[in-house]
């Protein structure tokens, strides 16, 4: 039950940090944490059933649930690939409006487009 | 090759384009990269074209042809099926996918990187509308996801960076839920494929419970973001608004549809899908509604376009999930479900070619507020058009926008009144159709000449350019195909009808071009012109910039987000 809210406290973290940090970078931060929460949280709930990682060989078993691992494989992957998209994204704005802040940069944007 | 093996060809000849696009970055020399680069998108977009019409023949005898990727075992591999659905969404994606490149390549982005990327998209898009695999259907989504931010950036527009990155955030956040939801159903059934899931749920005590029902709410909500319906809409509007135009096009045309149509495989399987069909049905009625009213306040041109694209969203899942709550096998949900898929292919089709000649006509001009620019006619003709080819493609898809036959808007929106006959959400597309004509007036006196100034000599009326040959031929093409499938509606709607079902069954009024219709149309058209004036009034014009002008936050997207899910859950509980 710990680890559970654990997970839960660190996914919190991470909505948090997307939703009401000014700081874009921070939030990118944020996206972070809450994408490795849910991978821990498929880790956790795969090693329910087993103890023992899932690579066959003779004598292996009481293995945990490889699908969950084999799932979080791709989802770590795609997170990062998210990660540096959103960094190179976050750097552009940067050197246009010179802020991280995503209000102030909302403001010289649509100064900008006017 | 088998069979089964060419269904995937849809997914994997855009990859291969990819590939080859990518390589043509190796070249120096221009032509030969711009010729391995259009011999990639030849593959990647004009094989599967092809290849759609030869997969007809299978579709139309109402195969369904399952294949598991890889020869893995059913309940372990990766299961994809090619139904009417699959092709007909595939159809859609593929020919305004193919208009879209070659507009581009005149009017930009262009290049390696953006043939690349554009392909990948396509290739997600495609495996989107197939797969029947939860996870699968993850990862295409994340992977349409990554693509569209990067074409939406691609502008190079400081204000498409920061709608971008809104996208970004909001959306991989939202697959984040996603991932909770899927997790929910693996730890209750085992499974991943839709059916595995379904069938293991329905043994279970009160179907799996607040899991279950917890599990769908994320689901659907996520999904829902990438559709853009109405208390999940934030992004959409600056996405699509400041895309390079043929993205736009895409966008609003192909990729918030592909989305819905691959959720329409999870929710005719899952118990408790048809209350979430029915909630969808409701907010899209007031999507419709609600879209075209702020789409009426904006002055911006690509704006006001963008918020068509959601209240036209509406229109499409209101019928959408009319069809789903009323069970697709029976006449009545098959009736609503093809005239849905109708009026998604021909919105696809003229929203498609309004982005292309608006944006065409705003470049030209310099100019993209709707107050100021006008004239853009003459822009337009001293620009080097001699036949006023985009003024005239503008207009064909504006009358198809406001449904006036013959052309294609005309036939879906006549289905889907058809077949909604009767209910409140009726009534609710009925009064957004009024302001559809209302805002299409206001956007069309911008080619206009001004009272004002009417003399052409005062040099706003210099054009930025020349017109592109590109550009001319991709409007030229979606402008015929919206002609075209207006006059053939009756045989399309029965084609889309068998596609998708077995039942017998009507989309259409049998007479559709018949002097009852044409007077419903003329009283739209008279409301829509009232409603013009009424906003052209002083006090009118005040409302509308209230509405312009309300508070627009980055966290409101996750408020509606959150919000959406909690009373979607409590929603699908109550009903049970």
């Amino acid at each position: 039950m710990v680890e559970r809210i654990l997970i839960l406290i660190l996914s919190l973290i991470g909505l948090w940090g997307i939703v009401y940090k000014k700081n874009i970078i921070k939030k990118i931060y944020g996206l972070t944490i809450l994408n490795s929460s849910v991978v821990i949280l498929f880790i956790l709930e795969g090693s329910q059933i087993g103890k023992n990682a899932p690579i066959m060989g003779k004598g292996v078993r009481d293995m945990v649930d490889p699908v969950p691992q084999a799932l979080m494989l791709t989802a770590i992957v795609i997170g990062v690939c998210i990660t540096a998209l959103s960094l190179a994204i976050a750097f552009r704005l940067y050197r246009f409006t010179g802020s991280f802040d995503i209000d102030e940069i909302r403001e010289k944007v649509s100064h900008g487009t006017d | 090759m088998e069979l089964t093996d060419l269904i995937l060809a849809p997914v994997v000849l855009p990859l291969i384009g990819a590939s080859l696009a990518f390589c043509a970055k190796a070249f120096h020399k221009n032509d030969k990269a711009w010729k391995l680069e259009s011999f990639a998108a030849a593959i990647g977009l004009g094989l599967p074209l092809l290849l759609l019409v030869y997969l007809f023949q299978f579709v139309n005898l109402g195969q369904s042809i399952q294949v598991s990727i890889g020869r893995w075992p059913g309940n372990i591999g990766i299961l994809y099926r090619f139904d009417g659905i699959a092709w007909l969404v595939s159809l859609l994606g593929f020919t305004v996918g193919s208009a879209a490149w070659v507009y581009s390549q005149g009017s930009g982005p262009k290049g390696p990187g953006f043939t690349t990327t554009f392909l990948i998209q396509t290739a997600s898009m495609a495996a989107a509308a197939m797969t029947v695999d939860l996870f699968n259907l993850f990862v295409c989504l994340e992977v349409m996801g990554l693509a569209s931010y990067i074409l939406v950036a691609s502008s190079e527009k400081p204000g498409a960076y920061l709608a971008s990155f809104s996208y970004l955030m909001i959306s991989a956040t939202a697959m984040v839920f996603f991932l909770i939801g899927l997790l929910g159903f693996y730890k209750l059934t085992g499974s991943l494929s839709y059916e595995g899931i379904s069938s293991v749920l329905d043994s279970l005590p009160q179907k799996g419970g607040t899991m279950a029902t917890a599990s769908l709410a994320l689901i659907v909500a996520a999904v829902a973001i990438r559709v853009a319906i109405m208390p999940l809409y934030g992004w959409l509007p600056d996405a699509h608004a400041l895309a390079p135009h043929s993205i736009s096009a895409v966008l609003s045309g192909v990729l918030i549809k592909a989305p819905l149509f691959a959720l329409t495989r999870l929710l005719i399987v899952m118990p408790g899908g048809g209350d979430v069909g029915r909630l969808l049905s409701y907010t899209g009625a007031i999507t419709a509604l609600a879209g075209v009213i702020i789409a009426l306040s904006q002055k911006d041109t690509k704006q006001l376009l963008a918020y068509h694209s959601i209240s036209q969203i509406g229109y499409v899942v209101c019928a959408w999930g009319a069809a789903i709550a009323a069970g697709i096998t029976t006449p009545a949900g098959i009736a609503l479900f093809s005239a849905s898929f109708l009026h998604a292919l021909y919105h696809a089709l003229f929203k498609g070619l309004l982005f292309l000649t608006v944006g065409t006509t705003t470049d030209l001009a310099g100019e993209r507020n709707v107050y100021k620019l006008r004239n853009a006619a003459l822009s337009l003709h001293k620009a080097g058009e001699k036949v006023p080819i985009t003024f005239l493609c503008f207009l064909t898809a504006a009358f198809a926008i406001t449904a006036i036959p013959p052309f294609n808007g005309y036939a879906s929106k006549a289905a889907l009144s058809y077949t909604l006959k009767g209910s409140w959400q009726g009534l609710f597309l009925y009064a957004a159709s009024l302001g559809t004509v209302a805002s299409f007036i206001k956007l069309s006196r911008i080619y206009l000449p001004d009272k004002k100034s009417i003399s052409p000599s005062t040099g706003m009326n210099m054009p930025l350019g020349k017109i592109k040959k590109t550009a001319q031929f991709s409007q030229l093409f979606l402008a015929l195909m919206c002609i075209i499938s207006g006059i053939a509606a009756l045989p399309m709607s029965r084609l889309v009808l068998r596609l998708l079902g077995e039942v017998e069954s009507d989309s259409l009024p049998p007479y559709l071009f018949s002097v009852e219709n044409y007077t419903k149309t003329g009283l739209v058209v008279l409301g829509g012109i009232l409603l013009y004036f009424l906003i052209s009034t002083k006090s009118g014009k005040k409302v509308l910039q209230l509405i312009r002008n309300r508070p627009k936050m980055f966290h409101g997207n996750f408020v509606a987000l959150s919000l959406g899910m909690a009373f979607l859950f409590y929603w699908i509980k109550l009903s049970n």
